[in-house]
């Protein structure tokens, strides 16, 4: 079982992932939006948003500093194990802090609100309780291994990041999850099942970032 | 030169009834869809009132529209980076309250309701939660003066420093169709961070790609006419099409033909493209129709011509151009005028300011009052239309006072006054076009603007709209 999790799991949500986004964005465009509900609740949205998109981008950062360095890389330039825990939690916790709680206002003001119920779609609900357990899940690890009650032997860079990088190099390691905390087991699952629902979802318009809007001139009265 | 067509429409407003027709048909035919039902692509308001959405006009709370910066021209909504921000939480978006929550009632009362004491009523429940709501404001609340206090919120109002008075005697109102502008230099089109808006090559109309729109909404504050919708349930941007579908085979647009009043007239305009920046440019507000005035060519000028088929304008559009019944309104006379140039997107609509109701005071008596003793204050129009110039408002309304003088004494016989702008036959023809005009006279629209048969668009049909194929909404 562990064989399908860790080894074979990872592959298929890639691959859904990005030929899952290419179909959607091929056979399904009229429908890819942000879903901005602000017209439906104005207010309620003005705070939350921002909490939930600063607190995602620092997540993600962290995760790529975290996952994708190896641990001999920063003990080389003299960053002990120390160092770098204190350089983690001080961004990881401000992260999971703003990531949850905006995740949570955002939640509360779908929910509570008639007219936003209205425009939340039955694949809205399952990614929301998707990511929502996501999140939960990361920055419930990242606590409890803070505080220690993970056991001290425990390091994320000795055995998810490892693996994660095998995954990558496309030569799976499925030993090195096997010492995993059973809360990062299931972060790291929840995650995998973020990406294969990504394209069939409205986070597809994180790829839709209209960075071309600085390239266009400033004034479009015609084409020509 | 660079010369470019646009399909053009002229409303005059001495005309109109405030009957409403244009936006039913409208809706019937547009806006009847959920996500929709709150969006008037075309809606008539009373002016004075604050209109729709709530205020559409303050554009120091909506910052739609452009601005001037050190003399450049710049959307009053932000610079790029700025709007990147706001693609998050826009301050300036108008909800769905500003507008107003969509309703309908529930009539099935009124046939299953049992034996009572008192007739069953049909209570109000909301098109949006499906609930029981209270109606607390809708698409026409200041509906000829009604609602009260918020008739004198009107913004023109309060840059004239008119207050409405209760005085029966000094009240005036009048009746404002609105749809998209299809402007020359769209704020929509700019604001657009996909770049799914764009103005159509062939006549101007300003059309939001269904596909690429993102629903980054940042066209809906950027309009300072606020006629760009975003749809709640597809969640993307629609807006006024024109009725481009009717417009290809030489039809005008809903709104146009379902007018019971006959005060819309539709054509092509030719303009100068190259101009038209210069034109948005133009640092006094007051002067920018006169710039506007200065875009529009003559169909008839040989270099016009031209340069126009240079730029690919075909022989169909060419004629319709020449014998085009709003190039005679606008540029030909000059009495049509264009809603809030100060907003410089440089409107397509233009609007003949009214007249009516005629008398003053009823001690006055006369005929005809001067151009400036109207009801309808001369300044409260020149907000409207010329960015508070009231010397064109009195020119043009004069013109109409001559119009409706000299016919008038063409028919009981009497001596011409002096003094005419025009000659006698001149007139003649402005009243034949403002008063009697038949449909084909008002419509002046070239036919296969697309270069396809029936056939083909046949093929075409239930193959486009704002559905949502494959899914995924």
């Amino acid at each position: 079982m562990s064989g399908f999790f860790w080894g074979a799991l990872p592959y298929i949500a890639f691959t859904t992932l990005i030929v899952g986004t290419a179909y959607r964005y091929w056979t399904g465009e009229r429908g890819w939006s942000t879903k901005s509900s602000e017209f439906l609740a104005k207010d309620s949205l003005k705070v939350p948003i921002w909490l939930f998109h600063l607190g995602l981008v620092m997540a993600f950062g962290g995760h790529v500093i975290g996952i994708l360095i190896p641990k001999a890389i920063t003990d080389g330039v003299g960053i002990s194990e120390h160092l770098y825990h204190i350089i983690a939690l001080g961004g990881g916790i401000p992260a999971g802090i703003l990531f949850l709680g905006g995740f949570f206002l955002l939640m509360r003001r779908r929910f509570d609100n008639p007219r936003m119920k209205v425009n939340t779609s039955t694949s809205d609900g399952w990614i929301y309780l998707v990511l929502g357990l996501t999140i939960i899940t990361g920055f419930g690890g990242t606590l409890l291994n803070a505080v220690g009650l993970l056991g001290d032997e425990f390091n994320y860079r000795e055995c998810i990041s490892p693996w994660f990088r095998s995954v990558l190099a496309m030569s799976p390691d499925v030993s090195l999850m096997s010492d995993a905390p059973i809360i990062f087991k299931c972060h790291v699952l929840l995650a995998m099942l973020t990406m294969i629902m990504f394209p069939f979802t409205r986070l597809v318009h994180c790829l839709s970032l209209p960075f071309e809007m600085f390239l266009r001139s400033p004034i479009v009265y015609r084409r020509k | 030169m660079k010369i470019k067509a646009q399909v053009c429409m002229v409303m005059n407003l001495d005309k109109c009834i405030g009957c409403h027709t244009c936006s039913i048909t409208c809706k019937n035919v547009w806006t009847n869809r959920p996500g929709a039902e709150y969006m008037y692509f075309n809606n008539v308001e009373t002016k004075p009132g604050i209109g729709y959405p709530k205020n559409w006009e303050d554009q120091e709370h909506w910052k739609g529209g452009w601005e001037l910066d050190g003399g450049d021209l710049v959307l009053k909504t932000g610079s790029k980076l700025g709007r990147i921000l706001k693609l998050f939480y826009h301050p300036e978006q108008p909800e769905m309250d500003d507008y107003y929550e969509p309703w309908t009632y529930d009539y099935e009362t009124l046939i299953t309701s049992p034996r009572k004491k008192h007739q069953p009523v049909a209570r109000p429940r909301s098109l949006i939660t499906q609930q029981r709501m209270e109606i607390k404001w809708g698409p026409n609340w200041n509906d000829d003066l009604a609602g009260g206090d918020d008739v004198r919120q009107d913004i023109n109002l309060k840059r004239i420093g008119e207050e409405i008075t209760l005085e029966f005697h000094d009240i005036f109102m009048k009746y404002l169709p609105r749809n998209c502008n299809h402007c020359l230099n769209p704020a929509c089109v700019a604001a657009c961070p996909s770049g799914a808006i764009y103005k159509r090559e062939e006549d101007g109309v300003v059309l939001v790609n269904q596909d690429i729109c993102r629903g980054w909404r940042h066209c809906v504050p950027a309009c300072p006419y606020k006629k760009v919708y975003y749809n709640w349930k597809t969640n993307k941007a629609e807006k006024c099409t024109f009725c481009f579908p009717r417009l290809e085979n030489g039809l005008p647009s809903v709104c146009t033909d379902t007018c019971v009043g006959r005060i819309r007239y539709m054509g092509v305009l030719l303009y100068d493209m190259n101009a038209v920046l210069d034109a948005a440019k133009t640092s006094e507000p007051k002067m920018i129709y006169a710039q506007m005035l200065g875009l529009i060519k003559d169909p008839n000028d040989p270099t016009v011509i031209e340069s126009a088929r240079r730029e690919g304008v075909s022989e169909a559009v060419l004629d319709a151009a020449k014998v085009s019944p709003v190039y005679q309104l606008i540029k030909g006379w000059n009495l049509a005028l264009p809603l809030h140039p100060e907003f410089r997107t440089l409107p397509m609509v233009w609007y003949i300011p009214p007249l009516s109701p005629i008398a003053k005071k009823f001690e006055d008596k006369v005929y005809l009052p001067r151009s400036e003793a109207m009801r309808i204050p001369l300044a409260y129009l020149a907000e409207l239309f010329t960015a508070g110039n009231t010397d064109i408002i009195m020119r043009t309304l004069q013109r109409l006072l001559d119009m409706r003088t000299v016919m008038r004494r063409k028919e009981v016989g009497e001596a011409l006054p002096q003094g005419l702008e025009f000659d006698a036959y001149e007139y003649e023809k402005m009243y034949k076009l403002l008063a009697i005009a038949k449909y084909s006279d008002r419509i002046k629209l070239p036919a296969g603007l697309q270069g396809k048969t029936h056939e083909q668009l046949r093929e075409l049909q239930g193959t486009a709209g704002y559905a949502c194929p494959g899914g995924f909404c």
